[in-house]
């Protein structure tokens, strides 16, 4: 503490002379800059919010509103009754993709992790080497055959066709092995003394362990799945079976030209549960991204 | 105390026996364990990875329309690929959105990093980082309909705003010169929050020890970000580049919502072009060719980052 005290002293006596006409110039710029690009981020956001609860015939009037200056929740409501476009349903399909490939993943990954992690057999490294190198393929090379095997095993214009290759990843083989490395040899060696099997050292005493893993990767699977746009739009063909992000695309040709604040209303629907749930986990996601550097 | 003594009789007995010829057991028994645990992953990665990517190889000597059975072509996809002038000027547009938007993205997110990396009130960097990083999170094909609005020539607000500070409107979606501009601010929107919080690890990785021993030295504010930050935070920025790269190499929502690739192909992707050719005409051999050069290429920009790395990226 003796070295705390003598820092906040050593910097005590510097700040003065440290704090030349320059240091201000340099600070107004950055906080310029800060304030700027925070309020270009979120600019085209609050024009949709506030956009999306104006009367419809006045969606396309200029100047355009950054706050709401009318309050039009019917809008909204239009759009979730709306008899032409099953919005609920669009939204059950995404969660449903979402929420099975996200627990379908961390299974699988979790499973295939520990084993390359902490278990001896032979062939292991040859195989985590083949998926390692496969990550680096980008999906492009892969889509074209997937679309095949899809359409060989009768799957197109089924949510089966978005699930069943989604449900594991190289990329959360890889990430969830790096934590189960981390922990320490003496706790399987413990379990196993006293005659845990594999599977419940896995299960009870390994997995708990492994918690900020698992919730990143799932957190982004989750994500990756709500947002996918470029699947949906080459596996799924009728109406009532498309996600959201596609079902908004072709509803904006259906009825955009037409009704802009029904559009946004939409859209808002759709980053409404995305926004929830960044403002009660905003340190925790952002700890998985630095951590994984991996891309919602 | 007696549950204990159970435990320590039982631990006991387990090691004698795996003493007493039991290990060759329970090694078999770990190798069983292993198959069975990666089994559901091995079985799907070969079935929608590996298999993928051996048949993509395969599927460029071919032809094949999904009509008919596949037909052997020989090297004569390889042969078109050289005179597709339309490849070429996909490439070309996604090689000027990638240099544009891996730049741009770059060198927001370091600033942006910096910026939020100093003190001030909790409160405020809580507002600032949910502000810078919000959109990350949204999805881009929904987000491009709104920035289609956004940028439209009639009625934009973009244009609107333009107009108020006395600029000519632009025709951002409509003319071949800007349209690729439109798909890079868009995509720079969407992703710069993105890198800061990248970066924003990279900084804080950065021992403050460094930096107070500068200070006693007497070293001013410039001095310490060209001295310490900038060679510290190489390493962080060169991942940062090789992901953005390749992540920006292979757009697709962006432009395909945005402007349709157009006008012309004034704005469309490699990844448009080998959606276009795959799915829209059903070419399987030729999109897979087309595919395989972009991972050849890809690949190749790897590596030489990778090689240009050791001049520019400071390890310690």
């Amino acid at each position: 503490m003796a070295i705390v005290g003598a820092k906040g002293w050593t910097t005590r006596i510097r700040k003065f002379p440290a704090r030349s006409a320059s240091f201000y110039v340099g600070e107004t710029i950055i906080w310029i800059l800060l304030i700027a690009m925070a309020i270009i981020e979120v600019a085209p956001i609050m024009w949709m919010f506030s956009t999306s609860l104006r009367n419809p015939s006045e969606s396309f009037e200029l100047p355009p509103d950054f706050l709401p200056t009318s309050w039009r929740w019917d809008n909204y409501l239009a759009v979730i009754k709306s008899e032409k476009i099953n919005f609920p349903l669009f939204f059950w399909n995404s969660l449903k993709i979402a929420l099975i490939v996200m627990g379908a993943q961390l299974l699988t990954c979790s499973l295939a992790a520990f084993a390359f992690a902490r278990l001896r057999f032979p062939g292991r490294d040859a195989l985590f080497f083949l998926f390692l190198a496969s990550m680096m393929v980008p999906s492009q090379v892969t889509t074209v055959p997937i679309f095949i095997i899809i359409r060989i095993l009768h799957l197109m214009d089924t949510h089966w066709a978005l699930i069943l290759p989604s449900m594991t990843s190289a990329f959360g083989v890889f990430l969830l092995r790096q934590f189960f490395m981390t922990l320490p040899e003496e706790l399987m060696d413990a379990a196993k003394i006293d005659g845990a099997g594999f599977f419940r050292i896995y299960w009870r005493i390994m997995l708990p362990l492994v918690g900020p893993g698992l919730s990143a990767l799932g957190v982004f699977t989750f994500l990756w799945s709500w947002n996918n746009f470029y699947g949906p739009l080459l596996f799924l063909r009728s109406w009532d079976k498309l996600t959201f992000p596609l079902a908004l695309v072709t509803l904006q040709g259906y009825m955009g030209m037409g009704n802009r604040a029904h559009v946004l209303a939409g859209i808002m629907m759709s980053i409404f549960p995305v926004l929830v749930f960044f403002l009660l986990a905003q340190r925790f996601v952002i700890r998985g991204i630095a951590l994984t550097g991996l891309k919602a | 105390m007696a549950q204990t003594s159970v435990d320590r009789a039982r631990r006991t007995a387990i090691i004698g026996r795996s003493l007493a010829g039991g290990a060759m057991r329970t090694w078999v028994q770990e190798a069983i364990a292993g198959y069975l645990f990666v089994t559901p992953a091995v079985l799907l990665l070969t079935i929608f990875l590996i298999i993928p990517i051996l048949a993509s190889v395969v599927l460029v000597f071919t032809e094949y329309s999904l009509l008919t059975p596949p037909r052997w072509i020989g090297l004569e996809n390889l042969q078109r690929l050289l005179g597709d002038k339309r490849m070429f000027i996909c490439y070309r547009n996604s090689l000027y959105i990638t240099f544009g938007a891996t730049a741009l993205n770059n060198i927001l997110g370091l600033l942006l990093a910096m910026g939020v990396n100093r003190k001030m009130p909790g409160i405020l960097r809580y507002i600032l980082r949910t502000a810078l990083f919000f959109p990350v999170l949204t999805t881009t094909a929904s987000l491009a309909v709104v920035w289609r609005f956004i940028l439209t020539q009639d009625r934009g607000i973009l244009n609107y705003l333009l107009q108020q500070i006395g600029l000519e409107p632009v025709p951002w979606l409509s003319s071949a010169r800007w349209a690729i501009p439109s798909v890079i601010l868009y995509d720079v929107w969407k992703s710069c929050g993105y890198l800061m919080v990248l970066y924003l690890a990279g900084l804080q990785g950065i021992p403050d020890v460094l930096y107070e021993a500068a200070k006693i030295d007497g070293a001013n504010r410039w001095q310490l970000t060209r001295y310490i930050t900038l060679p510290l935070i190489t390493p962080t920025a060169f991942f940062c580049i090789v992901i953005s790269l390749i992540g920006a190499f292979q757009i697709f929502d962006n432009a395909y919502v945005l402007t349709e690739g157009g006008p012309g192909d004034a704005s469309r992707t490699i990844a448009m072009y080998i959606y276009e050719m795959a799915f829209k005409r059903y070419e399987m051999g030729y999109a897979s060719a087309v595919a395989l050069s972009l991972f050849v290429i890809l690949v190749g920009l790897t590596l030489f980052q990778i090689w240009a790395s050791r001049k520019w990226v400071h390890y310690e």
